[in-house]
């Protein structure tokens, strides 16, 4: 961002405008707001400033000025927390009702837009008290400056930097400037819970299922349409040249930048009318899956186009060096942020060592704080601290949360959502509220238009030509309703607004910044409100309880437990063999959708059910089978006591599953569970009994929105067949 | 050049945001470690370091590498700006650097002695907080949890004797501190080791007024941890919860306190401003707190918000911070909203929630107070190192530790005994030295002393916190053990079912101390107020008067109606009779689909009942003690 400003010598950066407001999350200070205490010499000496504009004042005025602007704080802040509440309570009453045209995050907006308006034309404008200096001496602006006025010391901090052609637009309206929050805000506190969350939960079945469209979509998706919509745009933008409509620059590399922030998606909207209705399960993976990934790479590719500079003055000219070096970047900081972001999940293993499940509350907070170091640490490592954060929450979903006792887990759950409910809705209805009190503003209809007809062909480009592709190899088809519908939820939400408003310094910026807000309304009101529509008209299977989901389910069940069975004489290699051949036609129609997942996710998922899981989790077969024999004192030091107890069963017939199933891996995360339960009871009675209990526990989490209810107990049924029939 | 200057203060600032990352990254590990040595002593049963110990400890070695092993780094010189016509300090400067205009906010006033040490260490400048984050982040959560788990049977048994201890108590303390320590400095202007007008009367009483606020906190993990009896740990806890709002409101009062000349003279009017201006913000804040609290009631109980677990919990959340905010912005002291807005919470809503969000709320707030506690015990280690303006007074280091000590004697003793002339069950001896023993200093304190530290003595005032902080806690709270055993007081109370019987009995002569003040309040709290805002109590329609039928039949909730029948009858005797009742009623009333009361033994095992002990007395396991309660209640009715 900085860098990115350097090199475009005619733009301002920060204008002023934005003040940051640090009481709201006064954590920000430490973040950012303090500034580098540049410390002054003694030496009253150097008379360099000359003060001009000076008006005879109280010198108290200063400490009530900080009283007021600290009480004022308080109410802006209190403005929000109004909002938020009766959000809340209006949501309460549309889901009381089952109003489904208007989601809570449309709510916000609404509420958001109401108090703007209010704000906007209902206060007096009052005029700033801002004070110019002509500084002869300094070549350079230092962050905390010392002031002597008449024998007194004041310190004051740099905010930034202003254009000059600006200076008269910060002495504003005072109340607008209040509830005008630092953009950081956005990237430090706001956005984590959400991106955390995300990742928290995404921990679906169905998901690894479909890893393979998920990340292609993802990666290759976002690249393409990122790609037209800045193509698509900068031919608006020459239309607009020529039109004579166009007040400054706007180079390519905007329009790329423009493409990437827009490229995330955000269906929450869509996604809460999925899980409500019960929508196929597939079609909620991927689009999910999708979106989360999407927000990663949309932010790595907007940091690496603004890292796009071209040596020479020319912006224009196409720079290889300077585009490899942008290329290089996204892969660096992406993978540094994907390592940082899993290395730092995976460390939460101390939960695995330490019997921590004895107290909950340390648990938690434990989780907690890890989690936050990710961010930080990449942060301080000049890597994304949100792209790390998913990933962290991707790792500690899969490994850290099969160690977190029953009752941590509703813990971590419950806390992160509420944290990703109160932030979402934050973010929505300041989104409101910047479309009056943003003083700056650019509206340009020939831009807006654009960008609409950019988005939806970008959208389309994306999901058609992708889904052609991915069809060849997929055996389970992503069928024609679906693609439509993946293509109509193409909402843009938070990540694509905290992008565009990171940087409004340029007038491009400001242009694209109101154009992505109105693409947000936009979006959110119509397309959130059409989706129930649009999934009747698309003949969407609503309300997943169809028999072939359940089989299909039901014969995972069945092998996991076959696979993991601990209170029986494990059978004998052949027998399960026989028994999933007996399975043969509906094991081969699980076969099938499994096909996707190709060779490397096999050997991924054999890697991290052989190594991984034992190490990480309490589950999984112990190292001491897995590993070669030379490292046999490692692997019993890494082996937790609980795994031995399922070391028989789990020993024999890992090496054929593994092999037939690609996704087995998540039966495992799930039998995990299980075998832990029921390891010390030996009646098939109290093991199912104690299966139940700890299944429907981490179903909660992995399968809360499916409704799966019934199908566990076939399974259940299934399962208590095996063993009699081994012993018969 | 002029760009390379530009680039220059933006890798800057690129650079310091990534150093505030850093920063808090010190912090997050530094409170991994703490939870990893706590389980550690958990585990172990190691109860001679409390969390908070451990986490000062931490902090202290942190601090001690960020000091000696981190080099001083060459920062670069700015200079002061002798502004000719500038007569006062604007809150924004926009200074014009060769063209470039950067805008700069206004921080704060330096004094000129303060100048000199910025050129210290800039890693240790900036492990350092803006104190007013304590207030504004790090406290509220804190204070709203303790205003949050205040909700015991034996509190408002005691409530009379808390309250006593509670502000008059700290106004003794507050006053004999700063008498004391006015000596001291007297003496050391003798002694010539401070300067003459320096140290006012008015800056003794600040000191004795933060120094007022205890915080008990190891005391009290350990009391819960062991069992202690009860009495004691309500009386403990009950007077550091509402200490901590009396000395902040007290410090903020002389703080205020501004006579018109001489500083040392006593000024009738300005006293009289600081003590209206004490009884305002308190009252102010005590009325704000709570009517947010009746917002949030009325609107759980209202709204069929409970279907929605995560609604419930996030309004809840917001609701309470409004209350902070809003006190704040009207210029109140928003922790003391925060506190009483937690106890009303506590007292209300918290019957109106489901019963996924009453664990919900009560695991949320239990998180951010944990975390929060320790990030101030850990920042207090480390300030220790880091703080730049230390100035060490061994004289008024040693005069502090002897006034603390006089004055919290002067505190409890007298007090216990007025107490005691009213009390059926007296306070004994050992109570009181116990309660003597455990003022521990705190998070409080330590807040109130770092808000302000840009005077010398201010700054002596806050190395000697720290130093107090740091002694309480470890020495005191690691020897609460020790002085359990040696001052005889029963352990492990709730086990010993024969001695709940006889409490049981003891009852009504505990109770007498509840004067007809408090009696009466019970009796408007459980006809008016408790139908108003829960789903309990009898509806509104047998309680008021006729001429509001209306009204009052809009305000019953619907499920007040079944409960009609029983409590109507019980209800006149039984408030007569036992004054303490309300709360019995309540937890009645939170099963409302469970039979009366007499079921002693079907409602303890009815499902609810756990769920709503583990809030109500969470750490007292008082099963058997709640079924002989109401026994005995069934008996005053037999009666």
């Amino acid at each position: 961002m900085e860098s990115g400003d350097a090199a475009r010598p005619g733009s301002g950066r920060a204008t002023g405008a934005p003040p940051p407001r640090l009481l709201l999350l006064p954590l920000l200070p430490l973040l950012l707001g303090r500034g580098l205490r540049v410390a002054a010499a003694a030496s009253a000496s150097s008379s360099g400033a000359a003060a001009e504009d000076s008006s005879a004042m109280e010198e108290l005025a200063t400490e009530k000025e900080a009283e007021e602007s600290h009480r004022q704080d308080s109410v802006s802040l209190l403005t929000f927390i109004l909002l938020l509440t009766l959000t809340i309570l209006t949501i309460w009453l549309f889901k009381h009702r089952r109003v489904r045209f208007l989601h809570e995050t449309g709510l916000a907006m609404i509420y958001g837009l109401i108090v703007g308006v209010i704000l906007r034309y209902g206060t007096p404008a009052t005029s700033g008290r801002d004070k110019s200096l002509s500084c002869t001496q300094e070549d350079r602006a230092f962050s905390t400056l010392l002031v002597n006025v008449s024998g007194k010391f004041f310190e004051y901090t740099l905010k930034g930097e202003i254009s000059p052609g600006k200076i008269n637009s910060v002495e504003q309206n005072d109340m607008l400037r209040k509830v005008t929050f630092d953009p950081e805000v956005f990237f430090n506190i706001l956005l984590p819970p959400i991106i955390f969350h995300a990742g928290y939960s995404l921990k679906k079945r169905h998901f690894f299922r479909n890893l393979g469209s998920i990340l292609a979509y993802a990666f290759l998706g976002t690249a393409v349409s990122c790609f037209i919509i800045g193509n698509l745009m900068y031919g608006v933008v020459k239309l607009m040249k020529i039109m004579g409509q166009l007040s400054d620059k706007f180079y390519y590399t905007d329009c790329l930048f423009f493409g990437a922030i827009i490229s995330a998606t955000d269906p929450v909207t869509v996604l809460a009318i999925f899980n409500e209705l019960h929508a196929d399960v597939d079609l909620y993976a991927l689009l999910f899956g999708e979106s989360v990934l999407n927000d990663a790479v949309a932010i790595v590719l907007s940091s690496s186009i603004v890292a796009y500079q071209p040596a020479g003055l020319n912006t224009h000219a196409f720079d290889a060096a300077a585009f490899f070096k942008s290329v290089g970047i996204f892969l660096g900081i992406f993978s540094g942020s994907f390592t940082m972001g899993a290395v730092t999940g995976v460390n939460a293993n101390v939960t695995k060592f330490t019997k921590l499940h004895c107290f909950p509350l340390l648990e938690t907070a434990l989780f907690f704080l890890m989690s936050w170091s990710t961010f930080l640490l990449a942060e301080a490592c000049g890597f994304t601290g949100v792209v790390a954060v998913l990933f962290c929450g991707i790792t500690q979903a899969h490994y850290t949360y099969n160690n977190l006792s029953v009752e941590s887990r509703s813990r971590t759950k419950q806390l992160f959502e509420v944290l990703h409910f109160l932030a979402e809705n934050f973010i929505f209805s300041y989104m409101g509220l910047a479309l009056f009190t943003f003083q700056k503003h650019v509206f340009s209809p020939i831009f807006i238009i654009g960008a609409f007809v950019a988005i939806f062909l970008g959208r389309a480009a994306h999901i058609y030509p992708l889904s052609f592709f991915l069809n060849l190899g997929r055996r389970h088809k992503i069928g024609w309703n679906f693609q439509h519908m993946m293509m109509f939820s193409g909402l843009r939400g938070a990540m694509a607004f905290a992008l565009a408003i990171r940087d409004t310094a340029s007038y491009a910026r400001q242009m694209m910044f109101t154009t992505t807000l109105l693409i947000v309304f936009f979006t959110v009101w119509i397309i959130g409100g059409g989706t129930t529509p649009m999934l009747s008209w698309l003949n969407i299977r609503v309300g997943v309880e169809e028999p072939s989901e359940e089989d299909q389910n039901e014969h995972h069940w069945q092998y996991f437990r076959v696979g993991v069975d601990p209170d029986q004489d494990p059978p004998p290699n052949n027998d399960s063999f026989q028994v999933l051949q007996g399975d043969g036609p509906d094991s081969a129609r699980g076969n099938r959708t499994k096909q996707e997942s190709a060779w490397i996710f096999r050997l991924w998922y054999s890697f991290d059910h052989n190594y991984l899981k034992p190490i990480l989790t309490h589950s999984g077969p112990p190292l001491t089978t897995t590993l070669p024999a030379w490292c046999g004192l490692l692997a019993r030091c890494l082996t937790s006591p609980q795994v031995y107890d399922n070391q028989e069963p789990l020993r024999e017939e890992d090496s054929d599953f593994i092999l037939t199933e690609g996704d087995l891996t998540l039966t495992y995360g799930d039998s995990t569970v299980t075998a832990n339960g029921s390891s010390s009871s030996h009646t098939a009675s109290t093991s199912l009994e104690g299966s139940r209990r700890t299944k429907s526990s981490s179903e909660e989490v992995l399968e809360r929105d499916l409704g799966m209810g019934d199908q566990k107990v076939s399974s259940r049924g299934t399962r208590l067949v095996f063993p009699l029939e081994d012993n018969a | 050049m002029e760009r390379q200057s530009r680039i220059m203060s933006e890798k800057d600032e690129y650079q310091f945001q990534h150093q505030g990352a850093v920063e808090l990254l010190v912090f997050n590990f530094l409170l991994i470690l703490t939870i990893l040595t706590i389980w550690l002593f958990k585990n172990h049963r190691f109860r001679f370091l409390h969390e908070t110990g451990g986490a000062m400890v931490y902090g202290l070695i942190m601090g001690l590498i960020l000091r000696y092993a981190t080099a001083p780094t060459d920062i670069e010189s700015g200079t002061v700006y002798d502004c000719v016509k500038l007569t006062f300090s604007p809150s924004t400067l926009l200074v014009n650097i060769t063209d470039q205009v950067y805008e700069y906010k206004y921080k704060r006033e330096i004094s000129q002695h303060n100048i000199s040490p910025h050129q210290g260490n800039a890693i240790l400048e900036k492990m350092t907080f803006d104190p007013e984050i304590f207030f504004n982040v790090l406290l509220p959560p804190i204070i709203f949890h303790a205003g949050y788990s205040l909700k015991k049977r034996h509190f408002f048994q005691n409530l009379g004797s808390i309250l006593t201890y509670a502000f008059l108590g700290t106004a003794i303390s507050c006053i004999v501190i700063g008498l004391i320590m006015y000596g001291f400095v007297k003496a050391m202007i003798h002694a010539g080791q401070l300067k003459n007008g320096d140290f006012h009367f008015t800056d003794c009483l600040f000191f004795g007024s933060l120094m007022s606020a205890t915080d008990p906190v190891t005391v009290l993990a350990i009391f819960h941890e062991l069992h202690v009896d009860l009495d004691l740990y309500t009386l403990l806890f009950g007077e550091s919860v509402l200490n901590d709002a009396v000395a902040i409101v007290l410090t903020y009062s002389i703080s205020i306190y501004s006579p018109k000349e001489n500083p040392n003279a006593f000024d009738a009017a300005a006293f009289f401003q600081s003590v209206g201006n004490f009884l305002g913000i308190f009252a102010g804040s005590f009325a704000m707190g709570s009517a947010y609290a009746i917002i949030t009631a009325l609107l759980t109980k209202f709204t069929k918000l409970c279907e929605f677990p995560m609604l419930e919990t996030g309004l809840f959340f917001l609701l309470s911070w409004s209350a902070f905010l809003s006190a704040e912005a009207a210029g109140l002291t928003g922790i003391v909203a925060v506190l009483f807005c937690g106890v009303t919470q506590a007292h209300y809503t918290y019957n109106n929630l489901s019963s996924d969000s009453k664990i919900r709320t009560k695991q949320l707030f239990e998180f951010m107070n944990f975390l929060a506690e320790n990030v101030i015990f850990c920042y207090m280690g480390l300030a220790l190192f880091t703080f730049q303006n230390h100035i060490f007074n061994a004289f008024f280091i040693l005069g502090a530790f002897l006034a603390i000590f006089v004055a919290r004697a002067c505190n409890i003793y007298p007090l216990s005994f007025l107490l005691n002339l009213g009390r059926k069950q007296k306070i004994p001896w050992n109570f009181q030295h116990m309660m003597m023993f455990s003022g521990l200093r705190g998070a409080i304190a330590f807040a109130l002393a770092i808000r302000n530290t840009e005077s010398q003595p201010k700054q002596m005032m806050f190395t000697t916190t720290l130093l107090l902080v740091f002694f309480t806690v470890w020495v005191f709270g690691g020897g609460t053990t020790p002085m359990l055993t040696w001052l005889q007081i029963r352990v492990g109370v709730d086990l010993d079912e024969k001695h709940m019987g006889i409490v049981g009995l003891d009852k009504n002569t505990t109770k007498a101390e509840s004067a007809r003040l408090f009696r009466m309040w019970y009796g408007f709290d459980h006809k008016y107020l408790k139908p108003i805002l829960t789903h309990s109590g009898p509806p509104l329609t047998t309680t008021l008067p006729e001429w509001c039928g209306p009204i009052s039949r809009l305000l019953t909730s619907p499920q007040a109606y079944p409960n009609q029948e029983q409590l109507k009858d019980d209800d006149v005797e039984c408030i007569v009779n036992q004054d303490e009742l309300a709360i019995h009623y309540q937890e009645q009333a939170s099963s409302p689909c469970s039979p009366p009361a007499r079921l002693g033994l079907d409602q303890k095992a009815s499902p609810q009942t756990p769920g709503k002990e583990n809030i109500y007395e969470g750490d007292l396991g008082l099963g058997g003690y709640e079924l002989k309660l109401e026994q005995t209640s069934g008996q005053s009715q037999l009666n």
